[in-house]
């Protein structure tokens, strides 16, 4: 079976604090993709350690091949002893999706997960085992492509607690809010971020606890090929736009003139828009059969840095806004983040000579260094990129 | 009449969304709207003239947010009757 799992998080500090008490690990090797979300007692630094320690322990040893047990029992060693309480305490959750469409479930102490497919909640037919005196329950079950799955933290299921509920969300609303709203192949970004902000609303504003959502959905492979940049030799354009044309998945063209080589190369027109959406990125082109045509470096930049947020906000300070827009740059970059596993950039070398031209207010000549750092970070989101060189 | 502005990379730096924000002011002003119609290209490959433009297919270089009007006055307005 041909899948992606997608997968992304979305943090709430609780109010006041300036670190998270939950932490989220996301990992894939070569057989599977591991998703812990740990949860530590307590807020604030004390809890951000618990959390960091309990995610990368258990997410490193299971990426390595330790079995459960271990990997429980090395944090019941290794957590440091809260002064307060005498405890040592962090709760998880463990999603290992392989390769095969196997999944195994461990939770412990952690709120169930929901598990939507085709509409539905599944139930999950847990099995209880003790280890080391923790009581965890797991389960293996088959996944299937338009599954999703969420993950949350109790900071979610009590959203609201004493403020606009008297109770909370509870585990049942928000399974509600789930089913009435999540669509199959809605990007997980897109789950993980409306879920928290509605708990941001109930909290209003004010989080009484450290709330993370988990969004991991099962999606259909996604191929998107990506023209930047003229080749170096002229004679290539004809063998490059052709091999660029035989993909099958989305085509984007970036760059002036190498849109304008696909559009001769193809004997199609090239039409120029004129409308700015953004003052600091030139308007979107369109040439037939091509999905996306914008302009390059100052379009690259944009897409870099939006991309860049959402890699290093660690679930922190991104929000929905960022990707919406209708400029070059951010249909771009939502269309590589939630549109696209698997990347081909078709990269060429040639220098623009206007380029190189001092006065310019920025330096154009940083294409290949921009295509690069997109290469770099969809792999960190888990895509697979493809580089070829012209 | 057709006027074609370059929002190339090179070109945008130096200002075409100024120019071309300023030639829709003309255009309307005057009500040209039917008579010129003012279009988006491109890199038209003079890069260190920019910003580039072509009019009626003929090449114009390094108009500027400042001396667009004048080019206007003296190029659009004055051949084209309202």
């Amino acid at each position: 079976m041909d899948f992606y799992v997608d997968a992304f998080y979305e943090s709430l500090n609780k109010y006041n604090e300036e670190l998270c008490g939950d932490k989220v690990e996301i990992i894939r090797n070569r057989e599977s993709v591991i998703v812990v979300l740990a949860d530590g007692l307590g807020s604030g630094v004390k809890a951000n350690i618990l959390a960091t320690l309990t995610s990368k322990i258990i997410g490193t040893m299971l990426k390595k091949g330790a079995d459960l047990e271990e990997a429980v029992d090395t944090i019941a060693q290794t957590l440091p002893i809260c002064n307060v309480r005498k405890l040592a305490y962090s709760t998880f959750t463990i999603l290992q999706i392989f390769k095969n469409g196997e999944a195994y479930l461990v939770e412990f102490d952690n709120p169930t997960i929901f598990f939507l497919r085709q509409g539905k909640l599944l139930e999950i037919p847990f099995e209880f085992r003790n280890i080391d005196g923790k009581s965890v329950r797991e389960c293996r079950f088959n996944i299937g492509v338009g599954d999703t799955i969420v993950m949350v933290s109790d900071g979610v299921i009590h959203a609201g607690v004493g403020a606009s509920l008297n109770l909370g969300w509870k585990w049942e609303n928000v399974a509600d809010y789930l089913l009435d709203n999540v669509k199959s192949h809605m990007p997980a970004r897109e789950i993980s971020q409306s879920l928290v902000e509605v708990c941001n609303h109930l909290y209003g504003q004010k989080p009484g606890d450290d709330a993370t959502v988990v969004a991991v959905t099962i999606r259909e492979p996604l191929e998107v090929s990506m023209m930047a940049g003229p080749p170096v030799s002229r004679e290539d354009d004809s063998k490059v736009v052709e091999k660029f044309m035989s993909d099958t998945g989305k085509k984007v063209v970036c760059g002036g003139t190498t849109a304008q080589i696909v559009a001769r190369e193809l004997g199609r027109k090239i039409e120029t828009t004129m409308e700015y959406y953004d003052e600091n990125v030139p308007p979107i082109a369109y040439i037939d059969g091509i999905d996306l045509v914008t302009e390059g470096v100052l379009t690259l930049t944009k897409v870099v840095d939006i991309i860049n947020k959402h890699v290093t906000s660690n679930g922190k300070g991104t929000n929905k806004d960022g990707l919406e827009g209708k400029d070059g740059a951010i249909c771009l970059a939502r269309m590589l983040m939630d549109d696209c596993t698997h990347l081909k950039l078709y990269i060429g070398r040639a220098i623009n000579p206007a380029h190189q031209n001092p006065d310019l207010p920025i330096d154009l000549s940083i294409k290949l260094k921009l295509l690069e750092e997109l290469a770099q970070l969809m792999t960190a989101l888990g895509k697979r990129v493809e580089k070829y060189y012209f | 009449m057709e006027i074609i502005i370059c929002v190339g990379s090179s070109c945008h730096l130096k200002g075409s969304h100024k120019v071309i924000k300023e030639l829709e002011r003309l255009i309307k002003e005057n009500n040209l709207e039917d008579k010129v119609v003012l279009k988006a290209s491109f890199c038209m490959g003079h890069c260190t003239q920019g910003v580039c433009a072509t009019l009626n297919g003929k090449p114009v270089n390094c108009l500027t947010k400042n001396n667009v009007e004048e080019f206007f006055y003296e190029n659009i307005a004055g051949r084209v009757t309202p």
